[in-house]
């Protein structure tokens, strides 16, 4: 990969960049550049947002190690606009405010990691290696021609598959067991398309799969990796996946060493699970005492009719899902529906037909092309 | 803000909070509870405190957002403090109006206000509106007076006082001896006695102990605990630390039903809040005792509510029932004493060490004191959550507080005890509202759900449907319950469907003492009193599905069918347009007809249908399809 | 262990503490039957068969299940009376036909119900036994209430049926037709 070794405390001044590290904090950055120089990365660094982004998309870095706290521009911000301006970088988020809620926020928004500063240097080195593992992966599912991606050659990959074969071992690994591993994960991968209904290339699915993994470690984090909190690491996973995705499920089940069974017989058991994907809104029709005798079930018939899907279903487009619960603690306005997280009481049809509609407005308004 | 490190500390805070809410001479209560939220409250205290900013009155009006104030059925709810004003359904437009009458200015308001009901005349204060005048608000009281985000304002109003004359002058045999003498019962349906619970886990070998908060709330049709945890979770949380205090236990839980966002977010920050203050956590109010709490969320079943299941779902694993010869009050979560009560229980605990004892057994009956809410809905005028002193009587709550059946429909049945419960007919509504009184007729206080039913309102179709709750929420282990339910419910499913056989009730009672006796847990002992009480007390409604395929109350759909009464009908198409499945016909000369092979039955031309018209009927299915000149006449708007 | 002696159908025994009622029965010969006990498993306490009367020393009666009930001072205990042969036929009819070895002890010859599963109790037998012996987690129970079914975890059928030895202990058949 990287043919020259920079003289260390030298911007490179052109070609292609292993790192490009966006941070106001001078003293931070050089630190981190020569971190990475010394482990043999081509670095480059920027002191603001807007300089980063045009060296980002010149250079095309691997990774991009970004500040939260940027001089000209939020973190949050300037992560938006490098994913837009250079898809193919990685990248990494690094703030002084380590707290769980940044984390998660930032992973939300496309991160690939997130560093706590002050950051040590393996931990540094070997996140960066990590990240630039998978820029080659995206450069690659970009395609051919993908500007200045510079596809890898069989023998750059197989050096990488030995790196990480290598680390592996050391981690008392073998190479069955990491072969089992992957051969499970491409399994997930298209159980996990498959089940979607999407047909996506695989490398995608792949790539999903890793940050869905890497989403339910951040949710464990939270409980410690705890066993006792499976039931709350369960509730976030769904609320997060709006689903229990099975790849999710067996990781948790790996990482927190409780067997499959366990899992699945809890996910099973308890009304807030669902094991198949749900819309992207969430139709519920209370059918508690108090809504049963102020006739829920017609409202429930009613609904069901205008969706065109049975309580249980999600309709074909993914867009509602239709269920029925027990209480939602309305019962003063019964019979009620809650769609998403607002509360409605009796709509009629045309009402509640007024609703979806605004719903699915809202969703065209947001979503980009 | 600093940390309270003595009781003397916390009567400072309390001067301070105290006189922050002094600073303004006027208060506008909004209620935020969950049910005026639907209404749209969140936009009412928006325009309110923009209109009180606009006007310059910032430093003389405030606008408090606080918990459920009860009287749901007319949200949102606004009461103006101190005058005790209070303005129902009142949405942004009214909102110059009333600011304007803040000021002084005339403003017409009486829209908003309450109607007597006998005179017409408009009642404005709190304590003149039926609904509130007969209640006795001890637990919900402060729900009108505080936001449930911030701290101070329950200690203004008195909160934590409990704790600190508990912690600086009472020794924890004490706090539990007053708890005892109170004679405090559990209020999540059992009405076993706290005190004894505490005593038997303080006196359990075994560390650490640890206390309980049930908020899995899963009698469907009852949200009591959901507003007072929403309201006032200080209040809960102050009970849960005098109670671990008592019996020793150094950490507790808030189980939490996941269904319930906004109690499980105001529980959070009331920890926080507590911990910041130092009222939680280590060495509280500087007397060396620490407790500290977690909040555990249900994933939602209805069984994870029973005592050994809850545990077991602490613990991370799936909520069943364990065969229980060893009380959890001993052996509970890990193994460990663990002692489990209701939110209201908890709540109710901090105004006992306050007023003692003795005040608190001055209310209620001999074998039940104090106050209990009820979730009063379903058919009654005013539903909404009411607080009433043990041992009124049925009539009272649901004729004075609530108003009586809407519509000018006859009262049939009240149900209470949720689904471990039954219904109580018209007979019996004199009955005092107690525990004992309340199992003796068959029924049985239960958490505090009370659902009004009215002569639209089939006793089998309820039966039926409790009956398909805990078949569905059954945990599924032991035979009586699973498979008890099964067939039960294939029966009941047969009745409403005009396919009963006449030997079906006499299998239905059999099969019901049979699960009552062989059950593993409550749910399964007590799964069939609502078919067991509806079959005591309204047999004769089985019997008119079983031998005449009649539901008199035209609720169950296979036995009844939809029809349009062409001399009444207006011929103004509502019906046309409000058919999800397009079964209404219009024929070229206007004449409107259900096509009943389309319909399925779910009553949106009847309810479309103008009440001046009252065109679209009900009829006994096998009234239709019948040639015309046998029909038996439409007996007019059958319902 | 502390011994405790107690009077099961008229007779005393003697058995050490926490043992159940059913194995201080056994213990003396006294059959009480049963659906979903296993001597080398836990105790589960789900078909009921194994209900008896007990009459505490200070004299509360009642009805438990003598597989999971542990042992009283001064316990008495009734194996098999008009209320106890009552509760046990209404369950080999619910479980009917699963339950047919003990349909001639009581005198039943057919059910008035249709069974909710045909071919599992949920005795929940071969579950535990994967379990707690085999330590191997294969089989769980899908759903609860009367959705509960038995379920095996995707890509066991090999390996269940190199094991096989929950087999034997199915008295309905469910687990050898899924392997
Ligand atoms: C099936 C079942 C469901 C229950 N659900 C609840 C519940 O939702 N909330 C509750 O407080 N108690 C519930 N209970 C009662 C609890 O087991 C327990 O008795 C109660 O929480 C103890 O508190 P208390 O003594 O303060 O009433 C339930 C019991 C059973 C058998
Ligand atoms: S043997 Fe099945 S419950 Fe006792």
């Amino acid at each position: 990969m990287n043919t020259r070794k920079p003289v260390a405390g030298e911007q490179p001044a052109e070609g292609p960049l292993d790192v490009l590290i966006i941070d106001g904090e001078e003293a931070f950055a050089a630190a981190c550049r020569r971190t990475l120089e010394h482990a043999g990365f081509r670095v480059a660094t920027s002191g603001t947002a807007g300089q980063g982004l045009a060296l980002a998309e010149t250079r095309h870095p691997g990774v991009v190690l970004l500040a939260l706290e940027l001089p000209d521009m939020p973190g949050a911000e300037a992560l938006g606009a490098l994913s837009r301006q250079a898809p193919a970088a990685v990248p990494v988020v690094a703030s002084a405010h380590g707290t769980v809620d940044a984390a998660v926020e930032s992973m939300k928004l496309g991160a690939f990691d997130f560093l706590a500063k002050p950051v040590g240097a393996e931990k540094l080195v070997e996140t960066v290696r990590r990240g630039l593992n998978l820029s080659v992966l995206r450069k690659e599912a970009a395609g051919p021609g993908a500007a200045g991606a510079q596809a890898p050659d069989k023998y750059d990959l197989l050096l990488q598959g030995l790196d990480v074969l290598g680390e592996a071992y050391s981690l008392g690994l073998e190479k069955r067991q990491l072969l089992d591993e992957l051969t499970w994960l491409e399994n997930e991968a298209k159980y996990h398309a498959e089940s979607l209904g999407q047909i996506k290339k695989k490398e995608r699915v792949i790539l999903d799969i890793r940050n869905d993994l890497l989403e339910s470690d951040v949710i464990m984090r939270r409980y410690d990796f705890h066993k006792n909190a499976l039931i709350q690491v369960l509730l976030d996973v769904q609320e997060k996946f709006r689903w229990l995705p099975r790849h999710v499920l067996n990781w948790i089940s790996g990482r927190l060493n409780i067997p499959v069974r366990d899992i699945y017989t809890i996910a099973h058991f308890y009304e807030a699970f669902s094991l198949e994907p749900r819309g992207r809104h969430i139709v519920q029709v209370c059918t508690g005492t108090a809504c049963h005798v102020r006739g829920a079930s017609e409202l429930l018939t009613r609904i069901s009719a205008t969706l065109g899907v049975k309580p249980g279903e999600t309709d074909a487009r993914q867009a509602f899902t239709l269920e029925t619960v027990h209480c939602i603690g309305c019962c003063a306005l019964a019979p009620v529906v809650q769609i998403d997280s607002r509360y409605h009481r009796n709509p009629s049809k045309s009402q509640f037909e007024k609703i979806i509609q605004s719903l699915e407005k809202e969703e065209v308004d947001t979503c980009p092309a | 803000m600093s940390r309270i490190e003595t009781p003397a500390d916390l009567a400072r805070l309390r001067d301070q909070a105290v006189a922050r809410r002094n600073s303004r001479g006027t208060w506008v209560a909004v209620c935020a509870g969950t049910g005026c939220r639907a209404y749209g409250a969140e936009a009412l205290a928006e325009s309110l405190e923009k209109e009180v900013e606009k006007r310059g009155l910032g430093k003389k009006i405030g606008v408090r957002k606080t918990g459920c104030h009860g009287f749901c059925e007319r949200g949102p709810l606004v009461v103006v403090q101190p005058s005790d004003v209070c303005y129902l359904g009142a949405q942004p437009k009214n909102v110059p109006a009333i600011v304007d009458k803040l000021e002084g200015k005339d403003a017409a308001l009486d829209k908003l206000l309450y109607v007597d009901a006998e005179n017409g005349k408009p009642l404005a204060r709190l304590d003149e509106i039926p609904f509130y005048k007969h209640q006795q608000r001890v637990v919900l009281g402060d729900n009108v007076h505080i936001d449930a985000s911030d701290i101070l304002d329950y200690i203004a109003v008195g909160g934590y006082a409990a704790l600190a004359k508990a912690l600086s002058g009472m020794t924890p045999e004490e706090v539990l001896q007053e708890v005892k003498e109170a004679k405090l019962r559990g209020r999540g349906g059992g009405g076993f006695p706290a005190g004894r619970k505490w005593e038997t886990t303080r006196k359990a070998p075994g560390e650490p102990k640890y206390v309980i908060v049930n908020a899995d709330e899963g009698d469907p049709g009852a949200y009591m605990d959901r507003s007072i945890l929403e309201g006032n979770p200080h209040g809960v949380l102050e009970g849960l630390i005098l109670g671990a205090y008592a019996i020793g236990a150094g950490e507790g839980f808030i189980y939490v039903r996941q269904e319930y966002p906004l109690a499980r977010e105001h529980a959070q920050k009331a920890l926080d809040q507590a911990r910041e203050y130092g009222l939680l956590g280590e060495n509280i109010l500087g007397s060396g005792f620490s407790f500290d709490v977690k909040i555990h969320r249900g994933a939602g079943a209805f069984v994870s509510g029973e005592s050994s299941a809850l545990m077991s779902a602490i613990e991370g694993h799936v909520g069943e029932p364990r065969p229980k010869y060893i009380h959890t009050s001993e052996k509970g979560v890990w193994g460990k004493p663990s002692c489990l009560n209701n939110v209201e229980t908890w709540a109710n605990v901090p105004h006992i060490i306050n007023r003692g004892a003795e005040w608190f057994t001055g209310m209620g009956t001999e074998g039940s004191k104090g106050t209990k809410i009820f979730s009063l809905v379903g058919k009654v005028n005013n539903t909404g959550l009411v607080e009433v002193p043990m041992g009124i009587t049925l009539r009272d709550i649901i004729f004075k507080i609530g108003g009586g059946v809407p519509g000018g429909k006859k009262f049939k049945a009240v149900q209470t005890g949720g689904p471990s419960g039954g219904v109580i007919p018209e007979s019996m509504l004199d009955l005092p509202v107690d525990f004992d009184e309340l199992t003796r007729v068959g029924s049985m206080m239960g958490s505090g759900g009370m659902i009004v039913m009215d002569e639209n309102t089939c006793m089998v179709d309820t039966a039926r449907y409790y009956m398909s709750f805990l078949a569905h929420e059954s945990c599924g282990k032991c035979v009586p319950c699973r498979e008890g339910t099964r067939q039960m419910l294939r029966i009941l499913d047969r009745i409403v469907a005009g396919e009963g056989k006449e030997e079906d009730l006499a299998v239905l009672e059999e099969l019901g003492d049979f699960m009552e006796d062989a059950s593993l847990c409550a749910l399964g002992q007590s799964a069939p009193f609502p078919v067991l009480s509806t079959l005591k007390y309204f047999r004769g409604e089985y019997e008119e599905h079983i031998r005449e395929k009649r539901c008199r109350a035209g609720v169950c759909t296979p036995l009844i069918a939809y029809d349009i009464d062409q001399e009444t009908c207006g011929k103004c198409g509502a019906c046309l347009r409000a058919c999800p499945v397009a079964a209404v016909d219009q024929s070229a000369d206007k004449v409107f007809t259900i096509l009943q092979e389309k319909c399925i039955k779910c009553g949106a031309c009847f309810t479309a249908c103008p009440e001046k018209f009252s065109a679209v009927i009900k009829v006994p299915a096998y009234a239709i399809g019948k040639p015309s000149a046998g029909n038996p006449p439409p007996a007019g708007k059958q319902v | 262990m502390k011994n405790v002696t107690l009077e099961i159908d008229g007779r005393t025994v003697e058995a050490g503490e926490g043992t159940t009622l059913l194995k201080a029965a056994q213990s003396v010969g006294i059959r009480i039957p049963t659906l979903c006990n296993d001597d080398r498993l836990e105790p589960y306490g789900g078909c009921r068969m194994c209900m008896v009367e007990i009459e505490t020393s200070w004299g509360r009666k009642r009805l438990v299940a003598s597989c999971v009930y542990p042992v009283e001072e001064g316990l008495r205990v009734q194996t098999n009376t008009e209320r106890v042969r009552r509760i046990r036929r209404m369950i080999i009819e619910l479980l009917w036909p699963s339950s047919q070895v003990y349909a001639e002890e009581y005198g039943v010859t057919g059910s008035r119900f249709e069974p909710g599963l045909t071919d599992c109790s949920l005795c929940g037998l071969c579950l535990r036994y994967c379990t707690e012996i085999k330590k191997e987690n294969r089989i769980y129970f899908e759903g609860r209430g009367i959705e509960r079914r038995p379920a095996l975890v995707e890509g066991s059928e090999l390996t269940c049926r190199a094991c096989g030895e929950c087999f034997t202990l199915c008295g309905s058949g469910w687990i050898a037709s899924r392997c």
